[in-house]
């Protein structure tokens, strides 16, 4: 695989800068980090795999790191990186798309795989809500791309490591949106992709409360609970990091057992690599059957309270 | 206050027909509006319903556009017209010239205050459009928008990142992208939808908005990934037999 000359990597977590550092080490020849937030991470940020730093100063009050789009901006059009990374967030995104529209191109987004050929950056990412997957290759000068989660694995940290930092000055920009407050978001912390067993709920589930049957029976057998979007941003009953997906959790349990879910591509993507799949459906003609191991076409009202029933008495 | 609010049209991916050699074929397919774009329309009429104003609905795509009643569909849904830029070039456009078009398009519509996109197509869910427009009418922009207002002429909004949440101020004319669940999209009633079609509709070709530019990416395949084969032994209902069938199935895997 031949490499690029300039990689840069944008993104606001530490362990992503780790990752992102790790995949740019890979893909080209020398790794830039544009950091913004305290002076103290720099160091690290070296250590993590990174040849050279633009620190481009600390928010406050008055500055937002939305607001260091045109300072990015300048940096681009002066450096022309070959390719510049970007984390896989929320913020990180808007950005990406801002920097490319600023240079006429699009971002290549969500990408799950690297290639490249002859000098050309390809990357592989999933379409039509999983239906698919499309490989493409940009044909900017510089290369945008917001990596998804856990492509590429972090370098054990080097503390020798010495990289050259240039402070970046500031460009004041053209228009902005002022940030007038911020709050924690709450959330647990479940990281379901280290689950064996996973019991998911979708929108079969009636009510909130009818999740405590479900928790049971997933202590029972030491699963961990997952969801479908709807469960987890229609009605918030469970954290944004339980619900699998395409947008969500992807990952391969070896026991999956979906309940109330349709079995929709979306959500299927996300689980369609589990050893084994048991589903539990009202409905005869739910796509979650002819994706699944082991069906029974009933109302989970009745099958989940026989099942926790049966397992106690096994025990 | 004017709201322009942009929807993408969009195959049924359950339609998508996979054939031998794992390319995919949508000559089967029907095609709706992208879900997350309906939730963008409830918002910019909630938004208009609160503040004042009227809300125009915005597209570019291919000849789908035409569909009567995809047409009335997103009409019934509170817009009072529809502006359309059709051409088949625009359903394979990717994020930077959808972007470009509808930026001309917003343009042309003259006096549009603020633009709302969805959270991200049904089909490529890049997350992008939004983000690009902003930068292209070199309008201040945001995506993950949970909840907005307006208040001294100034948008007050919440976006949702992932771990907090931040209170901004986002003067106007302003690009915005909403959350998948700030609002449930309305459901039409026949009142709403007879109306629908008498509601104006402008069509506009890629010469009335100056062209468009030639694609920044190549696409090199399009693939069904590789099925898992699965034993799809379905017990076909839930008396207590059945059940204890299904628990057996279960109990080995245990
Ligand atoms: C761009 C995009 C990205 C998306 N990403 C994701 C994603 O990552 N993850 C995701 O999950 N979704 C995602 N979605 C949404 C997805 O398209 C579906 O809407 C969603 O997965 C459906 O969730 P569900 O199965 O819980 O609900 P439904 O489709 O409403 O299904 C509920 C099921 O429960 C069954 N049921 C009802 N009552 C009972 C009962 N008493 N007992 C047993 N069964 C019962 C019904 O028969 C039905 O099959 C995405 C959508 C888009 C457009
Ligand atoms: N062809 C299009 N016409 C109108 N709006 C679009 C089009 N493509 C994308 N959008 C809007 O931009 C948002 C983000 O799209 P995407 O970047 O493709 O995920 C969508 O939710 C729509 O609101």
């Amino acid at each position: 695989m031949s490499r690029v000359k300039d990689v840069w990597v944008f993104t606001e977590k530490q362990e992503s800068i780790a990752e992102l550092c790790a995949g740019a080490r890979q893909l080209g020849e020398r790794v830039t980090v544009l950091a913004v937030g305290s002076r103290d991470r720099i160091e690290r940020i070296i250590a993590f795999g990174a040849d050279r730093v633009f620190y481009l100063g600390d928010t406050g009050a008055d500055r937002t790191v939305e607001d260091y789009a045109f300072t990015l901006s300048k940096l681009i059009e002066e450096e022309a990186p070959d390719l510049f990374l970007f984390g896989a967030t929320k913020r990180c995104r808007h950005m990406a798309g801002r920097l490319a529209a600023r240079q006429r191109t699009s971002v290549l987004s969500d990408i799950m795989e690297f290639l490249t050929d002859k000098d050309e950056i390809q990357g592989t990412q999933m379409v039509y809500g999983g239906a698919a997957v499309r490989t493409l290759a940009s044909k900017s000068a510089t290369v945008f791309s917001v990596v998804g989660s856990g492509v590429f694995t972090s370098l054990p940290e080097d503390a020798d490591r010495e990289g050259d930092v240039r402070a970046v000055d500031f460009v004041e920009p053209a228009y902005r949106v002022r940030c007038m407050e911020k709050r924690e978001r709450g959330g647990t912390s479940v990281d379901l992709t280290a689950a064996k067993r996973v019991i998911a709920v979708g929108r079969g589930i009636a009510k909130e409360e009818d999740l405590k049957m479900i928790e049971e029976l997933a202590r029972l057998i030491g699963a961990e609970i997952g969801c479908t979007r709807p469960i987890s941003e229609g009605v918030n009953w469970m954290g944004r990091e339980r619900y699998i997906g395409v947008s969500g959790v992807m990952f391969k349990p070896e026991l999956y057992i979906a309940i109330g879910i349709s079995g929709q591509i979306q959500h299927m993507v996300g689980c369609n690599q589990s050893g084994v799949i048991f589903a539990i459906n009202t409905d005869t003609a739910a796509k979650i059957f002819s994706q699944s191991d082991y069906g029974i076409v009933g109302d989970l009202y009745t099958v989940v309270p026989v099942l926790l029933e049966k397992i106690r008495a096994a025990r | 206050m004017k709201i322009a609010v942009c929807y993408k049209l969009v195959p049924d991916e359950q339609d998508i027909v996979i054939n031998g050699d794992h390319t995919i074929s949508f000559d089967k397919a029907e095609w709706k509006i992208g879900q997350y774009d309906l939730v963008a329309v409830e918002a910019a009429m909630r938004l208009a319903e609160v503040a004042g104003g009227t809300v125009s609905a915005l597209s570019a795509g291919g000849k789908q556009l035409e569909n009567s009643k995809l047409k009335k569909n997103i009409l019934s849904r509170g817009p009072v017209d529809a502006y359309m830029i059709i051409d088949e070039t625009m359903s394979d456009a990717d994020s930077y010239q959808t972007a470009y078009v509808l930026a001309k398009a917003i343009e042309k519509i003259k006096d549009v205050d603020l633009v709302v996109c969805g959270e991200g197509s049904s089909d490529m869910y890049a997350q992008q459009v939004g983000s690009q427009i902003g930068e292209l009418l070199q309008w201040p922009s945001v995506n993950a928008i949970g909840t907005i207002t307006l208040a001294d002429g100034k948008l007050i909004a919440e976006r949702m990142l992932e771990t907090e949440v931040e209170v901004l101020e986002i003067p106007i004319p302003a690009v915005i992208s909403v959350t998948s669940d700030i609002f449930q999209a309305r459901i039409a009633n026949l009142k709403d939808i007879l109306e629908a079609g008498k509601k104006p509709v402008v069509r506009w070709d890629l010469d009335d908005i100056g062209g468009v530019p030639e694609m920044s990416t190549n696409v090199l395949s399009v693939l069904a990934p590789p099925q898992a084969d699965r034993r799809r032994v379905i017990i076909g209902g839930d008396s207590g037999d059945q059940i204890n069938e299904f628990y057996e199935h279960l109990r080995k895997e245990l």
